[in-house]
């Protein structure tokens, strides 16, 4: 009787096992792993070039050296519209101290309506068009406004998401600007992603079951 | 042996988690199931499709404020010879929320109804006909909001003469 239930549950391990790998697997097949989940502090955040609304080509590793806030947004998020406005004061309080604001528009709209938006805001900074990839890299990015806080190694300081108050981002930006690279930090990081990665696998295929 | 007795523990462990996770990503609104719908043969039927949102969460109106917000619809897809005469939605709530204090959103929350019209022709084979569609809507929640999804609707339409 004994025997019978595990085999039971070894099966039912077996066939849940082989639904998340192939869940898995297809979504690997079509974006590539998930990089970023759960605590994405001192992981270097994926690099990506995007197409900028001026027609330009962008790439995060332009920016290695800076401080870097990267909003992903949306033109139907109410929330992203509020916070808009403090990111182009943010950019030219603290531009001179190495900040970069790029925004990424997660939206199926036009281009020229995405422009338009992000002119009626006056917005100052450069405005990138998002793909489910870079979505996709930053950990599947649903919930808007979503916001990474990336030091000038390249790093991950911070990740938050939902509207917060002025204060909160700022001090997120402090913080991000305070963080220098440090002789070794590469191999840190290197060390990290490894872990990462183990750690990854073992969620993406317990998402893959969703 | 205590790993031999471990294994199955540790097995059903992993598996709940697994189920729990494939459980876990409700969508924001769900549909009422929907009884029998029966019509005449060359009669028209108003069909009410009830929906509800969850307590945290809303969704745009039929008609929102701005033409950037996307707004909630309705498609249906009916066989042949049944025909969509019209899809009334409810007004939306002018509402205003704490990301936007200032601001008026038309919004639906909590339970609401869109009301389908089904037309059938005189000459129409008694019989049941299958109707597919899907509710299209753009969630937020008090701070953040969610990209536009669908949820399947479906039901039956039976036609008596």
């Amino acid at each position: 009787m004994k025997r019978n239930a595990l085999v039971f549950v070894v099966l039912f391990v077996a066939i849940l096992a082989m639904l998340a790998s192939g869940r898995y697997l297809d979504r690997v097949r079509k974006h590539g792993p998930i990089k970023l989940v759960g605590n994405v502090q001192g992981v270097p955040a994926p690099d990506f070039t995007l197409p900028a609304l001026d027609g330009s080509k962008v790439s995060l590793s332009d920016f290695r050296g800076k401080a870097v806030l990267l909003n992903f947004w949306a033109t139907w998020c109410p929330p992203c519209k509020i916070e808009m406005p403090w990111f182009e004061d943010l950019q030219k309080q603290y531009a001179k101290d190495g900040l970069v604001v790029l925004g990424v528009a997660l939206d199926d709209s036009a281009p020229a309506t995405i422009a338009k938006f992000a002119s009626e805001l006056g917005v100052n900074y450069q405005v990138l068009l998002g793909t489910d990839q870079v979505s996709d890299d930053y950990g599947d990015v649903q919930y808007l406004p979503t916001t990474f806080y990336i030091a000038r190694d390249g790093t991950i300081v911070d990740k938050m998401t939902g509207l917060l108050d002025r204060k909160d981002i700022e001090e997120a930006v402090k913080k991000t600007l305070g963080v220098t690279p440090k002789v070794g930090s590469v191999l840190q990081n290197q060390a990290k992603a490894e872990v990462k990665a183990v750690a990854v696998k073992a969620v993406s295929a317990g998402d893959a079951t969703r | 042996m205590r790993c031999l007795t471990a294994l199955p523990l540790a097995a059903l462990l992993l598996a709940g988690l697994a189920l729990a996770q494939a459980f876990g990503d409700k969508p924001p609104v769900i549909m009422a199931p929907i009884g029998k719908v029966q019509v005449r043969a060359g009669a028209s039927k108003t069909i009410n499709l009830d929906f509800r949102i969850g307590s945290e969460f809303h969704i745009n109106s039929h008609t929102p404020k701005s033409p950037l917000l996307i707004p909630t619809v309705l498609k249906l897809t009916t066989p042949e010879q049944v025909t969509v005469a019209d899809v009334k939605y409810p007004a939306g709530q002018d509402m205003s929320f704490p990301f936007s204090p200032d601001e008026k959103l038309s919004v639906y929350s909590g339970d609401f109804s869109i009301n389908a019209v089904l037309k059938t022709p005189a000459n129409i084979t008694a019989g049941t006909y299958p109707v597919n569609g899907e509710l299209r809507f753009q969630a937020c929640d008090h701070s953040a909001c969610y990209p536009p999804r669908s949820i399947p609707v479906q039901f039956q339409l039976t036609v008596v003469k």
